[in-house]
């Protein structure tokens, strides 16, 4: 625009007449070429204003502090520097939901390589397991993240294709499907950390695949990577309601997330790494779920990888999981029918035994 | 000569400008006042019973002596059988512990399990008087296999902690999962569904790839060579599993 003010001028000095109903101070300026030049760049501002229009509607702690700018990353950090992380995020949670968290970096132990077993005769799709994460994980309600993804499978097959997770029922289990929960398998050679470009997500030394929270860029590249579609993302900004919130959390765990962020299972680690179980298995009503140390010989995961029949998802990729799914030698019991009818309510007659017992 | 076509262009253009102006500021307007803002439409949080969700065992294990609950008070067995013999050969005809559901298969006589004499007590096949917190060893009597796993921890539920010197460490016994009257468990309800975002909840079948209209027919991934002859057992094959 103002490449065509000083135009105007040169033109403005040539053609007498146009020029000489223009500005008395400036000669060059007509009142023409003032104006055209004038709503012109006020045009632009306008248009500059609106597409940084966004910026009003953010939220006044959706710009990161300075303190947050410049945290380093979560293996580059001191323990001064974790400290003071640890202190903004508390403050954070203290402003947004009202309870002081017991917030803490948790470490790995030493001579620990955690694995998960989970018993496919024993699990009846009931997703106790899934929601139990949610309540214990900090996980945004709406719109809904969870770790945890129930297939229910047709017997026969394991094509994970035919498995379907939003089914609906009164009861479970079904009689002709069988139940995969899906979570994240904490690969020991995972794609997902080598796709991240900025090493926002990497492996732990008791094997447990982690996420800093505040170094992820949120370009879902690791979601990309999982064979096992295990990462979630916060496409918009978690939803915890203020009761709601498991103030029980750690750095790389269950800490809330701001949005943009990636997120996945990670074997509870506030929890595991201190000796407790993760929050599935606790709430799992069957006992499907195994948890323990690998390198623990008489360990209840060691057990089953001796002693029972194990498989892997997706073994062909190579991803090395170690998340384990196993079977009963016998199979599952024959899911009867409820009981209705003249024999049910006549127990313990000796001829109502049913002829399928133990 | 050459300057009066452009006066002319000039000319037009400003008219141009004219309008490119007050349109870029009324784009800014609208922009900034009347444009949606767009939000991610979320579906509404499913409501369920977070009782649901018991980190606990189901049941309550017996204590030695047993306590049992009559009327709201806790009563010794003993308080009532001290009185009471009453005829174990057959399960027909209770007339107390009516409440309890008996679906245990063949083993359906009240004294396979406990004891004529000691109500208190459980009885081993050989005849050997355990306590009530000792019923894994009387459950083993049957469900050897399973009693296996359950020692080296591949059958059950264990709680606590998963390291095994660690004081929480506890593995439920038989009985704090199965009621031992009637062992197989029922099925139940499950919770609800994920909702994806978006599109709130969904039709169950929605992911089916049979289902859905973009679906790619099972036979076209067939490799052609194999076609003719592979075709037809790994459709079967689905059909199958499906049914």
């Amino acid at each position: 625009m103002t490449i065509r003010i000083w135009e105007g001028k040169a033109d403005g000095t040539r053609s007498g007449p146009m020029g000489s109903g223009g500005c008395a101070s400036r000669p060059g300026v007509t009142r023409r070429s003032f104006l055209r030049g004038a709503t012109g760049a006020l045009g632009g501002m306008a248009a500059l204003v609106a597409a940084l229009r966004p910026l009003k509607d953010l939220p006044q702690d959706a710009l990161p502090s300075l303190d947050q700018f410049l945290q380093k990353h979560y293996k580059e950090m001191s323990a001064s520097d974790m400290d003071r992380a640890l202190a903004r995020i508390r403050a954070d949670v203290e402003d947004r939901f009202g309870v002081t968290p017991n917030l803490r970096d948790v470490r790995p132990m030493e001579g620990v390589q955690f694995a998960y077993a989970l018993n496919l005769s024993r699990c009846i799709g009931c997703r106790r397991c899934v929601h139990a994460c949610v309540g214990e994980n900090n996980q945004s309600r709406s719109p809904e993240i969870q770790y945890i993804r129930v297939l229910e499978m047709p017997r026969g097959t394991i094509d994970l294709d035919q498995g379907n997770h939003h089914y609906e029922r009164a009861r479970v289990p079904d009689a002709e499907h069988y139940y995969l929960p899906v979570q994240c398998h904490q690969c020991a050679n995972p794609p997902c950390t080598k796709v991240c470009p900025v090493e926002a997500t990497w492996k732990e030394p008791d094997g447990i695949v982690v996420v800093d929270y505040d170094w992820c860029i949120g370009c879902r590249y690791c979601e990309a990577a999982c064979p096992y579609w295990a990462r979630r993302f916060n496409f918009a900004e978690p939803q915890i309601p203020r009761d709601k919130l498991n103030p029980d959390m750690s750095y790389l765990s269950n800490r809330p997330r701001p949005r943009g962020v990636m997120e996945k299972c990670h074997f509870c680690l506030h929890r595991t790494r201190e000796g407790r179980m993760p929050a599935c298995l606790e709430a799992c009503p069957v006992g499907a779920r195994k948890f323990g140390n690998v390198l623990d010989p008489e360990s209840e995961v060691s057990q089953i990888l001796k002693t029972k029949r194990v498989f892997v998802l997706k073994e062909e990729v190579g991803t090395l999981p170690r998340f384990f799914y196993y079977f009963d030698e016998r199979y599952p019991r024959a899911i009867e029918a409820e009981p209705t009818g003249p024999g049910a309510p006549e127990i313990g007659l000796p001829g109502s035994a049913s002829g399928a017992g133990a | 000569m050459d300057h009066t076509p452009k006066r002319a262009d000039a000319t037009g253009g400003s008219r141009l400008a004219w309008l490119i102006g007050p349109a870029f500021l009324g784009l800014a307007a609208w922009f900034v006042w009347m444009a949606p803002w767009p939000r991610i439409p979320l579906g509404a949080t499913p409501a369920f019973d977070v009782g649901a969700i018991v980190p606990r065992p189901r049941l309550a294990v017996m204590t030695d002596p047993p306590q049992i609950d009559v009327g709201s008070y806790e009563h010794r067995c003993d308080d009532c059988h001290r009185l009471f013999k009453s005829s174990t050969e057959k399960t027909t005809g209770r007339v107390q512990h009516t409440e309890i559901v008996f679906n245990h298969g063949m083993n359906n006589r009240c004294s396979n399990c406990h004891d004529k004499e000691h109500r208190e007590k459980l009885v081993l096949r050989d005849g050997s008087l355990i306590s009530f917190p000792g019923a894994p060893l009387l459950c083993a009597q049957c469900h050897g296999t399973t009693f296996h796993d359950w020692e080296r921890g591949t059958h059950g539920k264990t709680l606590g902690s998963w390291e095994r010197d660690n004081p929480a460490f506890r593995r439920l016994t038989c009985v704090e999962c199965h009621d031992p009257h009637s062992p197989a468990f029922a099925p139940i309800a499950p919770l609800p569904a994920p909702h994806t975002l978006r599109m709130g909840p969904q039709q169950a079948e929605v992911e089916r790839r049979e289902a859905s209209p973009l679906a790619i027919p099972f036979e076209h991934h067939a490799e052609p060579g194999a076609a003719q002859d592979e075709v037809g057992t790994p459709g079967g094959a689905r059909e199958g599993g499906e049914g």
